[in-house]
């Protein structure tokens, strides 16, 4: 009996350029776009139409009511943090329920025990929460946009913030999704979590108007300095400095992306 | 389609020892080589270690001591984990691809190009019958054919050793024959294979060897006649209850 020779096997390694060298990456992060848009009636439309909701009966109904904020319209005001809170959640609920599925159903083994590297398994598995938030926040501008008209005043702040909150709670789901042990888990952390401290994080008011202590309190909601920059990046106001929120938000996520990289480099909670 | 021959076994394990968390040592000090080019079967019975270990081979688990390479390389090491081709004994296909999908992402994870994916998808449709179901996702297949798909994906990247763990538990007797038939001729190309099996029958039809293990121990190893020879009895399944008594 003549074996194949592992040496002719190893032809498919690849070689050459980064995309080349990278398929691994490319691939599995395919595999978690391509699963976003298969199931895009829930994971953009499903999203979009409750924001958008919210921008209308919010916005236009109870806005003409409600005086300006901080020198913005009501129905303007509300639109980076609706924006804010449906990407953050898509974000992370993107990702903590594709790596949960993947583990429960055991085709995550088809990854783990592939060539990739650890960084490129959790980077990959990160891409489709970042992907899917970013779908739905220029989905719910473009439609936002004739009803109220939002401006974006710092551009490039507006970049560094969603960078920032992208990064942040794609890793968090991904973190979530490895350690949770049923549906419930995750979704606790969305219902119980991210969803209460957005509304608490300045989504429909300004912090700045809370009486002590809640004034003070509202300043350890992650979710306050994530909404403040990314109104600063639309609208030029904050209730903080951007660059405090932006600290804040690069050291969480460093905290995240550390935690997540430190999980798939063990196979903590991923193997036995 | 001609192969080079090698002389450096396909997997060598050496004190390969796993303890899970909760305390439970699957695995102690196992020591066993699978020569390149073998059909090597892996009987025992439920809880004896064949998973461990296949799962330790397939870097799915984390071992707690010893040694595995692959082909002489570390089993950890990327140049290694692409020699591996793993159908698990569970049907762990990806609920949101269709059976294309599924052979050009496995893949894609395995470094080829989408070109090469493309045409060994192709391939291996066609093989294992899949072809007029290339659209369909895989919680819409019968037992079956998800059975041909976890073994199409697993030799989609055309690995020199194919691990199969119960490739046929469960799949009706037409099926297996022709899984049978076809592992039979990836042997005969080279490829080396390593089966875990609850049928005797299927192991003294398929395996050139067979290894006994129970209790995270290897109890013997050798042909079919050689273990009725060794055990002085007629048949496997003699071979099978002898040694499993004697090591309980």
């Amino acid at each position: 009996m003549s074996a194949i020779d592992p040496a002719s096997a190893e032809a498919t390694a690849p070689t050459g350029s980064l995309a080349d060298r990278h398929r691994g990456l490319i691939a599995l992060s395919g595999r978690e776009v391509n699963r976003v848009l298969k199931l895009w009636q829930q994971t953009i439309a499903a999203p979009v139409v409750s924001s958008f909701l919210f921008i209308l009966v919010f916005g236009l109904s109870l806005g003409s009511r409600i005086s300006g904020v901080e020198g913005v319209d009501y129905d303007v005001f509300i639109v980076p943090g609706l924006v804010t809170m449906a990407m953050v959640q898509a974000a992370y609920s993107n990702n903590s329920s594709s790596v949960f599925q993947a583990r429960f159903d055991r085709y995550i083994n088809d990854v783990l025990a592939s060539p990739m590297k650890s960084w490129e398994v959790n980077l990959g598995l990160s891409l489709g929460g970042a992907v899917r938030a970013l779908l739905i926040a220029i989905a719910l501008v473009l439609l936002a946009l004739p009803v109220v008209s939002v401006p974006v005043e710092h551009p490039l702040e507006l970049v560094l913030a969603v960078f920032l909150a992208l990064v942040l709670f794609s890793s968090l789901g991904v973190i979530v999704g490895v350690y949770a042990q049923s549906w419930d888990h995750a979704s606790f952390v969305q219902n119980i979590v991210i969803v209460p401290l957005s509304f608490l994080g300045g989504t429909f008011y300004s912090v700045d108007t809370l009486p002590s202590p809640w004034q003070e309190i509202s300043h350890v909601n992650p979710l306050f300095f994530v909404i403040n920059a990314v109104r600063y990046g639309f609208l030029g106001v904050s209730d903080v400095s951007v660059w405090l929120s932006l600290g804040v938000m690069a050291a969480l996520a460093a905290v995240m992306v550390a935690w997540s990289s430190w999980l798939f480099s063990t196979g903590r909670k991923l193997k036995a | 389609m001609e192969h080079a021959t090698t002389s450096v076994p396909a997997l060598e394990l050496r004190g390969l020892t796993k303890r899970y968390d909760d305390g439970f040592l699957a695995l102690e000090g196992f020591d066993m080589t699978v020569p390149a080019g073998e059909f090597f079967g892996l009987l025992g019975p439920n809880g004896a270690g064949k998973t461990t270990l296949i799962s330790a081979v397939c870097n799915l688990i984390r071992t707690t001591g010893g040694e595995i390479r692959i082909f002489g390389r570390d089993h950890r090491v990327a140049e290694a984990r692409r020699l591996i081709g793993l159908a698990e004994q569970d049907i762990n296909l990806d609920r949101f691809l269709d059976v294309e999908e599924t052979l050009l992402y496995h893949g894609g994870y395995y470094g080829m190009s989408r070109a090469h994916a493309k045409r060994r998808a192709a391939e291996m449709m066609e093989i294992m019958d899949l072809s007029g179901k290339a659209k369909t996702r895989a919680p819409k297949l019968s037992g079956g054919m998800r059975r041909r798909l976890l073994i199409a994906r697993a030799l989609m990247h055309e690995p020199p050793l194919l691990i199969l763990d119960e490739p046929t538990a469960g799949v009706d007797f037409e099926l297996r024959l022709d899984l049978w038939q076809y592992i039979r001729r990836l042997h005969g190309e080279g490829t080396t294979v390593l089966l875990t099996t609850h049928y005797l029958e299927e192991a003294e039809e398929l395996c050139n060897e067979i290894a006994l293990i129970r209790g995270g121990r290897l109890l013997a190893r050798d042909s079919a006649d050689g273990l009725r020879a060794h055990y002085g009895v007629e048949t496997l399944a003699d071979v099978y209850v002898k040694a499993m008594a004697a090591a309980a």
